[in-house]
């Protein structure tokens, strides 16, 4: 019975762990790619390490000038975006969970259909719409119109439900307004969930491309997708820089996955059963 | 007096103004696009022309042509291919995380999350030299079994299910951990009982865990099957619809529409059918499940 249970834990073990390497797999071999040559990448027979270690690929991509500037800039608009992601949604969150006011089913429902319309069906008539304000080739483009979500203030709005009414009377009887409620209540509690919702808010700024693609003409307001997949296109051949260049756009999401992971690992248990 | 009394149980003014920024921004972003898109599809538009009423013309041209119906069938084969895998591996790596002790499985999550936060473009460039004829990994590996090599991306047959496999690289780890979420979530107790009665680890599947996790698999059966039929940059990036339209999934087929075309009515109507299309698909898989769900208790 003991060998059994010892055989068994021997291969739940082996399966994970296997697993495992094979998904970070794909990720291990494009950063030591970015140390291989040119056209080592794809060199005849496969070699999984380079010949030769350059360090080169990685110092030649972040001084070139367009690669730096596009991970500054789509940084910079990531963090804009999800800072004001946050504080639009939670103060609509807010009152939604916890004010009473005149239409407030109907705002509701207005609010919530939103969330079933794909971004695809308006692609056209949202460029149409951005075109006519003048936003075209700005960098508020790609801020303004992801920056409501209807998903992401009811994720937060199932937070505040749960958050106990006692503590707003009390505030309430020392005077407070709804609004500084809000401020000093609601928004130093809303950390768990600003991370969740924050880091979702970022990722979808930072691997967003379709959208940069179609409003942004300008190499200098390139975003960093759209920057890789032109380098992809026209600079094909210089493959280690490439895979340099990749790799280094992909760190940020994933020091931000690593630095906040328990509380996104609790944001998942959550997000599966409603 | 009555007036007062509102004014202290109705916060109209703190209310309104909190909300004014996302629904302004959702009028202006969502709202009116959908709105527009549905009245300017019954027009002949243009950027750079009057607009002249068609009717029903840009639907009919739409559901009339044939490509249009052939890449909804690519995008339904695209997401049969991803979906029963990727729900298969995520519920049975569930269980072996589940089984594994507190420190190991920690560092199993997290690597399988990681390649979640990678985006679509990074993962195409990645997979498209993992595909390379000459100096790619997947040639590599079948040559060491002795198969020859093969043009993964450049033949009809294998390059859609070439896709598929990155896309369940991006999606498995989300997916296995709201599995195992829903595991957890499983009371021990109704094992316990089970084992009593002399049931197998079979049975236990099928009488407990499966039953008790419909919700879960309903949320990722149905989120997975709207994203899969969605695929856009996987094809557009790595094999740009071909070979001979092999991965023109619909929403590479209405981008390419979009960037190419003078006249929008086409695009339009074609966003709009596929909204209709994935909506009535998501209600069906919805209707089947429940209408189990509801023989069952």
């Amino acid at each position: 019975m003991v060998r059994g249970n010892a055989v068994g834990k021997a291969i739940v073990y082996s399966i994970g762990f296997l697993v495992s390497i094979v998904s970070i797999f794909p990720l291990v071999w494009l950063a030591i790619a970015g140390f291989k040559g040119k056209t080592e990448v794809v060199a005849t027979p496969f070699r999984f390490f380079p010949e030769k270690w350059l360090i080169s690929n990685y110092i030649t991509i972040l001084s070139d000038e367009a690669f730096s500037r596009s991970l500054l800039i789509t940084f910079i608009g990531a963090v804009i975006f999800t800072v004001f992601t946050l504080l639009i949604n939670s103060m609509a969150a807010y009152v939604f969970a916890r004010l009473e006011f005149r239409f407030k089913r109907i705002l509701w429902v207005y609010v919530i259909m939103t969330m079933f319309i794909p971004s695809m069906a308006i692609l056209v008539t949202s460029f149409i719409v951005v075109s006519k304000m003048n936003l075209l080739d700005t960098i508020a483009v790609l801020i303004l119109p992801g920056l409501a979500s209807a998903a992401h203030m009811f994720f937060m709005r199932q937070f505040y439900l749960n958050i106990p009414v006692s503590l707003e009377e009390a505030a309430m009887i020392d005077g407070a307004d709804r609004f500084k409620i809000y401020l000093y209540i609601f928004l130093p509690l809303s950390y768990p969930v600003f991370v969740i919702v924050g880091i979702a808010a970022f990722l979808g700024y930072w691997n967003s491309f379709i959208w940069p693609t179609m409003t942004i003409t300008s190499p200098e307001l390139y975003q960093i997708m759209q920057y890789l997949a032109t380098f992809r296109s026209e600079r094909g051949s210089e493959m280690g820089l490439l895979m340099a260049g990749s790799t280094l756009s992909a760190i940020p999401t994933i020091v931000l996955f690593l630095f906040f992971q328990k509380h996104i690992m609790k944001g998942i248990k959550i997000s599966g059963l409603k | 007096m009555g007036k007062i009394e509102q004014t202290k149980k109705y916060d109209n003014g703190t209310a309104y103004l909190m909300l004014s920024p996302i629904v302004i921004l959702l009028t202006s972003f969502v709202a009116v696009p959908f709105v527009y898109a549905i009245y300017i599809s019954f027009y002949n538009w243009g950027f750079y022309q009057d607009s002249v009423f068609v009717g029903w013309r840009n639907f009919y041209l739409v559901l009339t042509d044939q490509l249009f119906w052939h890449s909804i069938v690519v995008g339904l084969k695209f997401a049969l291919y991803v979906i029963p895998l990727q729900m298969l591996l995520s519920f049975l790596f569930a269980h072996v995380i589940r089984a594994m002790g507190r420190r190991s499985s920690g560092i199993v999550k997290t690597s399988i999350y990681i390649p979640t936060v990678i985006s679509g473009i990074i993962a195409s460039i990645i997979f498209g030299f993992i595909y390379h004829y000459d100096g790619g990994i997947a040639n590599y590996l079948i040559g060491l079994i002795g198969i020859e090599k093969i043009a993964w991306l450049n033949d009809v047959s294998t390059a859609l299910p070439s896709l598929a496999v990155p896309a369940i690289w991006l999606g498995f780890g989300i997916s296995a951990l709201i599995m195992l979420a829903g595991l957890l979530d499983i009371p021990d107790s109704y094992y316990e009982a089970a084992d009593m009665e002399g049931a197998n680890a079979f049975q236990k599947m099928i009488y407990i865990t499966i039953p008790l996790m419909k919700n879960v698999i309903l949320f990722l059966l149905v989120t997975g099957f709207a994203g899969a039929l969605q695929q856009l940059e996987l094809p557009m990036i790595m094999t740009g619809g071909g070979p001979v339209n092999a991965t023109l999934t619909p929403n590479l087929h209405i981008f390419n529409h979009f960037r190419n075309d003078v006249e929008m009515g086409y695009t339009i109507a074609a966003a709009l059918l596929m909204f209709v299309v994935l909506g009535s698909i998501a209600a069906f898989i919805f209707r089947i499940l429940n209408s189990d769900k509801a023989i069952d208790g």
